[in-house]
């Protein structure tokens, strides 16, 4: 069983990092092509989230296993600004900065689980996770 | 040569006052340092030439650092600069001009390719000397010489932090050059047939590469006054909602520029994974394969491709 991975996100090129290190785990765990893809489409848009609004955080991998499945966990933690307002933000085409609006609502329906909790001035951390059918 | 570069690498690193400040404060040096250092000012300038010697006798027993020893221009110069390096050291006045000293030194050591440890080791050779001589002066205290030798071997340490930054910012220079290199070589915009043009796109998309395609893309538009584009991202692994966005907006541009944009090369995964996102690209024209989109550029532009088999000769050749 392979450990925790964890990736240190402060510029684009971690993004690329933690997008590699979540397919290649999503490949270790068993997961079909298209839902490597998926999975890393949703690490590279929170991964984008933290880069562009908290500037700084992390991002944790895991392989997880429960009652007989097993999955992939990713846990995102940034100590940025935090979201105010989480239903508006979780909403299809809201975005504060000039995006398409679709990273945070579209990460959320590729994934299984989605969990998120922010204070405002303290920061934001995202569970995600995805368990193999 | 040094000297320019030196001005040069103070601008590059962002050197300036308070950037000093900041270092001093890393070194935990305080206005009570200067007394301190001023007490021991006449011992160490009366033996610079001694001390000089030392660290370069130091060096000339290191393999690594044969590349400065075996140039003599280079050589000298570094030995002039290191003789006022050790005067300045003590000399109480530690600015932007100090700093800016000790950058033409270090760029001079990255130009000669003097290897990080050997410069360390010589340097700790030189303080020890000049600590094992301010031991022996009878006249003071041993405790106040020892804060004397403390208060200079922050200065000391300012000057290696300098020093190892230029020599990793230098080393640093070759691969942002590279990449540079790859950014450009990397969005050729290639002219198949008149107003025709071909994007292929290879690797990873961030946001300084997206600027660069688009500009070099509608560059080429208006040179080869092109009507059609293939854009082909069969290279391109991942494509998350920025690189769409990207996308999206280099298509809107050239088409306002009067060109027709055809994205070719989205694999099934990629699409999928599109879709189940929620990434809206049906704004695109989209044609499955690199092949497929070309043929439809050919349309568009009104070219008919022919196999040179299939068409029959009008009329026998004469013999």
């Amino acid at each position: 069983m392979s450990g925790d991975v964890h990736v240190a996100i402060e510029r684009d090129a971690d993004i690329v990092t933690a997008r590699q290190r979540g397919r290649e785990l999503a490949r270790e765990v068993g997961f079909s092509g298209t839902e490597q893809t998926l999975i890393t489409l949703a690490i590279s848009e929170i991964a984008r989230n933290i880069v562009s609004y908290a500037r700084r955080g992390g991002m944790t991998l895991t392989r997880v296993q429960d009652a007989g499945r097993s999955g992939i966990s990713i846990v995102a933690r940034d100590e940025g600004p935090g979201i105010p307002d989480i239903e508006l933000a979780m909403r299809d085409g809201y975005s504060t900065g000039k995006s398409l609006g679709v990273g945070l609502p579209g990460s959320r329906r590729v994934v299984d689980e989605f969990v998120l909790t922010s204070t405002v001035g303290v920061g934001t951390t995202i569970t995600m996770k995805k368990w193999l059918r | 040569m040094q000297q320019g570069r030196s001005q040069a690498l103070v601008h590059e690193m962002g050197l300036d006052e308070a950037n000093i400040d900041r270092r001093m404060k890393a070194v935990g040096f305080e206005p009570s340092d200067l007394p301190n250092i001023e007490a021991i000012k006449d011992a160490v300038v009366a033996h610079v030439d001694d001390y000089n010697k030392t660290f370069f006798d130091h060096l000339s027993r290191l393999e690594e650092a044969r590349p400065l020893l075996t140039s003599v221009a280079l050589l000298d110069r570094a030995k002039q600069l290191k003789r006022a390096h050790i005067v300045a050291m003590v000399g109480g006045d530690y600015g932007l001009l100090y700093a800016e000293q000790r950058l033409e030194l270090a760029s001079l050591y990255a130009a000669a390719g003097l290897d990080t440890r050997a410069f360390l080791g010589a340097f700790h050779h030189l303080l020890k000397h000049i600590g094992v001589d301010l031991m022996k002066q009878p006249e003071r205290a041993s405790l106040e010489r020892f804060e004397s030798f403390m208060s200079l071997k922050k200065v000391a340490f300012f000057d290696i932090a300098l020093i190892v930054d230029v020599l990793v910012f230098e080393r640093e220079r070759v691969i942002r050059q590279q990449q540079e290199a790859i950014r450009e070589l990397s969005t050729p915009v290639l002219q198949v047939r008149n107003r025709m043009l071909l994007l292929p796109i290879i690797g990873i998309i961030d946001t300084l590469r997206a600027r660069l395609i688009t500009e070099s893309l509608l560059s080429s538009v208006r040179q080869n006054r092109a009507k059609v584009v293939v854009m082909d991202v069969t290279g391109v692994a991942t494509i998350d909602s920025k690189v769409a966005n990207h996308i999206l907006q280099t298509v809107t541009a050239a088409r306002l520029m009067g060109a027709e944009v055809i994205v070719t090369g989205l694999s099934a995964d990629v699409a999928q994974s599109l879709a189940a996102i929620g990434i809206d690209l049906s704004k695109l024209n989209t044609v499955g394969d690199l092949q497929g989109g070309m043929e439809e550029a050919e349309q568009i532009l009104g070219y008919r491709v022919l196999q040179a088999s299939a068409v029959a000769p009008t009329a026998p050749l004469a013999s």
